[in-house]
């Protein structure tokens, strides 16, 4: 074995796992424990306009074990995570940490339904821990890749990485700097719960994160920060991947962009609604942020009120959208885990199968993605969309491959029917109200539509709208849909940044323009 | 874990990788973050305290500066949970395996100066028990509900939020003379709270950095009441108003977009609206900002950076004048002339879960100080406005297009009102408001800044923003959500 303390270091973790989640069940009152114990592998670099800034070769271990326990009528959680190194992950010294963990977590389970008990007459809605009943699992999932990460080296990374932003800085005399931050890696991941589900699960990662500036004399500097990557190993570097791109005529292209909107007027606004075409890249955020972020139950059921906020989607259990006309009758939209794309995976971080669920049927809302808890209180089917960050964070509600269906409709044709309009290019940064009733998200690049064709490129632009209106005015759905990465998506507290897929095909709808109004 | 043993650590650890020609720096630290964060929803089953929980992060790093043939290469490696000379060894050998020739780099930080800060900590915070953690979660959620019981308020109640308790030991030495440590201990508390049906929200907050007086049920009693008294909003027409903006506004605008284009992250990379702007006017001359680091009893202060120098008081905007940006050591000597010093105080190695070992040191504020002159009362500070608004409360803010061109936007979800004849009147509809405007002009239309200031920290910020309320002119609102809100 070439790295022993590499993922293959998980396998002789697994009997002292299994001892200390017999030991759970022997707890009084404990209903319900699961643990993950999850080794991640990782070869990382960064370059500046050409000049090497980071080069590392990092292995994490961590667990993270979660406790239902308490008197039936308050039964509460408990949580407890922590770092796992070389000598803990062998034989008996593993079965002492991960026990010592469970102690803790369990200790702080009967605490807060004790609490609970007290406070349970001026909070009469205090309700016991309740889980939506899955089948117990038992399976392996393997890694795919074809350039094994663990085979590249951290300075192969790093020439790769100053390879492409010496080229990109390159591309003009107006770039300023061009960044990259690069890594290449395995993860694996136990999971086994006193229900008796256990899993075995890995996935290969190699992706890029990409800052471009570029000025023009002493003009106002134009940045763009874009990602690319996938579940694969080194190969997705020379082109295996969603864009079909290396990650060098990826970075060339969006230098390329990012340098000649240095030049670009800044779009004017408008007061009131247009016709906007938005294209792929520019949908994958706006789906996730009204559309992914509204359908997660955790926070259609207000648990994230204090944080990223509720959804306009469910003001009461029996108040809410479900049924009803939330987009026009061309939208559909789903989650889907078994497409490829940043949400891929096959069993979620409670160990329930992901599957695809549907959350816009025609314009209609029918579902959310949920967890075992938020199932059991909306009365659903566990759908599996329970992921943490890593196994040290407790896991959250999140987007799997999240996405807006595929139309029947030409982009080109929506595009060439449009008299007077805007085309919005390329997502960058999104502004969302609290409940995603509203949002303001700005594009790398909007060009004016005339008479069917793009006649002028703008900077600075984006569109704005309240989010059932834009959804409820698109007469157009094309038929150009694609997973997209989006690597950062922040939810929970603390914030854990989780990589998801997103998508959305050309869309045509009316919204109101942003730009040089603010300036 | 022990001080000690940190402290034995890193002094074995460089010892046994010692080599000539070879500058090497070793980190050490072992963080825990407890987190009690709650949910209850009064028509919704819910759990009060959701989420009792903790994590522990710790390790070492080992930065190393190796003379090649004339040139110097610079390697990081770190290990994972390995406090022991061992795990310098293993991030030793990473760091010499990956070693690299960059051309910015000119050293390894040398002692620079005597900390002012010193013993801060608070020990019953390093010895707190899960069960005393619990009753924080606990009393914040009841302070809340009380409130709400005297106010007669039974139905459609949510309280979410969190108490955080966060405890960190570093210790650092290295062959440039650095020997030092820290331990710092910081306790917050964030609760937001609603009366759904009447579309209300309302927050309250506490930091501390020592447990004896620490309340986390007053900030729910200050979250709920905040909720209570927006009851019965009102809608704004869009149009430029003047404003005050509350503490948290302030907080939200500093961390996201006015602190990011004051630090040589952003100069290094041609990003901020603030470039080639060095002792040029940038704001209103009544505003002064500056970072310390070493104020007693705020949560943003430390002993030391993560790279070992003494933390102090960094100034940015004097009456209106750029005077400094944020700096590491890496960034600071990279640009620094003999026009321009940039003084490393600002290099720490956070990672959202306090300072961390699998990182070299960034640039990051500690606590960000907002001062007027002069500063007004908080009657000076309305007086004058005809109509206008108080905004107690924003989310979501940022730099919209780009950190460069200064665009932000936000929307406005609670603890808001409109001003008439200088005095708070009707609450203001939350989730009904967008500000869409730019940094650059905001700040040079700031009429006056408050003498009141409150120490707040964002979501997912490191930072503490001592934050005044600040009275702005001609500021853009745009009404949203008239169907939804």
């Amino acid at each position: 074995m070439k790295n022993i303390f590499g993922i293959e270091a998980l396998e002789g973790a697994k009997s002292g796992i299994r001892e200390a989640i017999d030991y759970a069940r022997s707890l009084k009152d404990c209903r319900y424990a699961d643990l993950r114990v999850g080794l991640v592998e990782t070869r990382t670099a960064s370059s500046e306009n050409g000049n090497p800034k980071i080069a590392r070769e990092d292995v994490h271990s961590s667990f993270g074990v979660r406790v239902i326990a308490g008197s039936p009528q308050t039964e509460a959680w408990g949580y407890y995570a922590q770092p796992l190194n070389k000598a803990e992950l062998g034989g008996r010294a593993l079965w002492k940490t991960l026990r010592q963990g469970i102690d803790r977590a369990y200790q702080r389970a009967i605490a807060s339904s004790h609490r609970k008990q007290a406070l349970r007459e001026l909070a009469p809605a205090l309700s016991p821990v309740r889980l939506a009943p899955v089948e117990v699992r038992k399976d392996t999932v393997t890694a795919r890749f074809e350039e094994d990460p663990r085979q590249i080296s951290t300075k192969e990374v790093l020439s790769e990485a100053m390879n492409i932003t010496r080229q990109a800085k390159s591309v003009s005399p107006e770039m300023r700097f061009a960044f990259l931050m690069m890594a290449t890696g395995l993860t694996r991941e136990l999971f086994l719960s006193t229900e008796g589900t256990e899993l075995d699960q890995a996935y290969a990662l190699t992706n890029a994160t990409l800052l471009v500036v570029a000025q023009k004399g002493s003009a106002i500097p134009e940045s763009f920060i874009d990602h690319i990557g996938s579940h694969g190993g080194w190969e997705a570097v020379r082109g295996k991947n969603v864009y079909n791109k290396s990650f060098l005529d990826f970075a060339l292209e969006r230098a390329r962009d990012t340098a000649e909107l240095a030049g670009a007027e800044f779009l004017p606004s408008t007061e009131e609604p247009v016709t906007v075409v938005t294209e792929p890249h520019f949908n994958t955020l706006l789906v996730h942020e009204i559309i992914g972020h509204p359908t997660e139950a955790d926070r259609a059921l207000k648990m994230e009120t204090a944080y990223a906020g509720r959804s306009w989607l469910l003001r009461r259990l029996d108040d809410n959208e479900f049924g009803k006309q939330v987009a026009s009758p061309l939208i559909t939209a789903f989650s889907d885990p078994t497409l490829e794309g940043y949400g891929n995976y096959k069993y979620d971080a409670e160990g329930v199968p992901g599957r695809r669920v549907t959350l816009i049927e025609k314009g209609i809302l029918r579902g959310f993605m949920n967890s075992r808890e938020t199932a059991a209180i909306l009365a659903q089917e566990p759908n599996g969309s329970m992921r943490a960050t890593a196994c040290h964070y407790v896991p959250l509600v999140r987007m799997t491959n999240t996405v807006i269906a595929q139309g029947d409709r030409n982009p080109q044709d929506i595009l060439s029917e449009v008299e007077e309009g805007y085309y919005v290019v390329n997502h960058r940064i999104p502004s969302i109200s609290e409940s995603r009733e509203n949002f303001r998200m700005s594009a790398q690049k909007v060009y004016k539509i005339e008479n069917g064709r793009l006649t002028r490129l703008y900077r600075g632009g984006g569109i704005t709208s309240d989010s059932r209106e834009f959804l409820m005015s698109i007469d157009a759905v094309g038929n150009d849909l694609v997973v997209l990465p989006i690597p950062n998506c922040g939810k929970g507290q603390p914030m854990q940044v989780m990589r998801v897929g997103n998508g959305g095909p050309t869309l045509r709808g009316k919204a109101r323009l942003t730009g040089e109004y603010t300036r | 874990m022990r001080l000690e043993d940190l402290r034995e650590c890193v002094q074995k650890g460089l010892d046994s990788v010692k080599q000539e020609k070879t500058e090497i720096e070793v980190f050490a630290s072992w963080n825990e973050l407890i987190t009690m964060r709650l949910n209850y929803t009064s028509d919704i089953p819910s759990g009060g305290l959701q989420e009792p929980k903790s994590s522990q992060f710790s390790g070492i790093a080992v930065s190393s500066a190796f003379s090649d043939r004339g040139k110097t290469s610079l390697g990081f490696g770190s290990q994972a949970n390995e406090l022991r000379p061992r795990g310098v060894m293993e991030a030793f050998r990473k760091a010499k395996r990956g070693r690299f020739y960059d051309p910015d780099f000119r050293s390894l930080p040398s002692p620079a100066g005597s900390p002012t800060l010193v013993d801060y900590h608070d020990p019953a915070i390093l010895d707190i028990s899960d069960k005393e953690a619990v009753d924080l979660g606990w009393k914040a959620l009841e302070g809340a509900l009380r409130a709400f019981q005297e106010a007669g308020i039974k139905e459609s109640i949510i309280v979410g939020g969190d108490v955080c308790i966060l405890k960190e030991l570093v210790a650092i030495k290295s062959t440039t003379g650095i020997d030092t440590f820290d331990v710092s201990t910081i306790l917050t508390v964030a609760i937001t709270t609603m009366v759904e049906k009447e579309g209300v929200k309302g927050t309250g907050w506490a930091t501390s950095t020592k447990l004896a007086g620490f309340d986390p049920a007053l900030a729910g009693r200050e979250a709920a009441l905040s909720a209570i008294r927006t009851i019965g909003g009102k809608r704004l027409p869009p149009g430029r108003y003047e404003v005050v903006f509350g503490s948290q506004p302030i907080t939200d605008m500093m961390a996201n977009v006015i602190a990011p284009s004051l630090s040589l992250t952003t100069v290094n990379a041609s990003n901020t609206p603030f470039l080639g702007k060095l002792g040029q006017r940038v704001t209103a001359p009544n505003l002064s900002i500056y970072d310390d680091g070493s104020l007693p009893g705020q949560i943003g202060s430390k002993k030391v950076t993560c790279e070992g120098l003494p933390t102090g008081r960094t100034d940015l905007v004097q009456e209106g004048n750029l005077v400094g940006f944020l700096a590491n050591h890496y960034l600071g000597r990279k640009f620094s002339s003999n026009v321009a010093t940039f003084v490393p105080r600002n290099g720490f190695r956070f990672h959202g879960l306090g300072r961390t070992y699998e990182m070299q040191a960034g640039v990051f504020p500690t606590n960000l100080v907002l001062e007027g002159r002069p500063e007004a009362t908080t009657e000076e500070l309305f007086r004058g406005i005809k109509e206008g608004v108080y905004i107690g409360r924003i989310w979501y803010t940022y730099p919209i297009n780009g950190l460069a061109a200064g665009d932000f936007t936000s929307t406005v979800i609670g603890d808001s009102f409109l001003i008439k004849d200088g005095q708070i009147s009707t609450p203001l509809k939350p989730n009904a408001v967008r500000i869409n405007d730019n940094i650059n002009r905001v700040l040079q239309n700031i009429v006056s800044v408050g003498r009141e200031k409150k120490a707040i920290q964002v979501w997912s910020a490191e930072e503490a923003v001592i934050a005044p309320e600040i009275r702005v002119e001609g500021v853009r609102l745009d009404s949203i959500s008239a169907g939804t809100a």
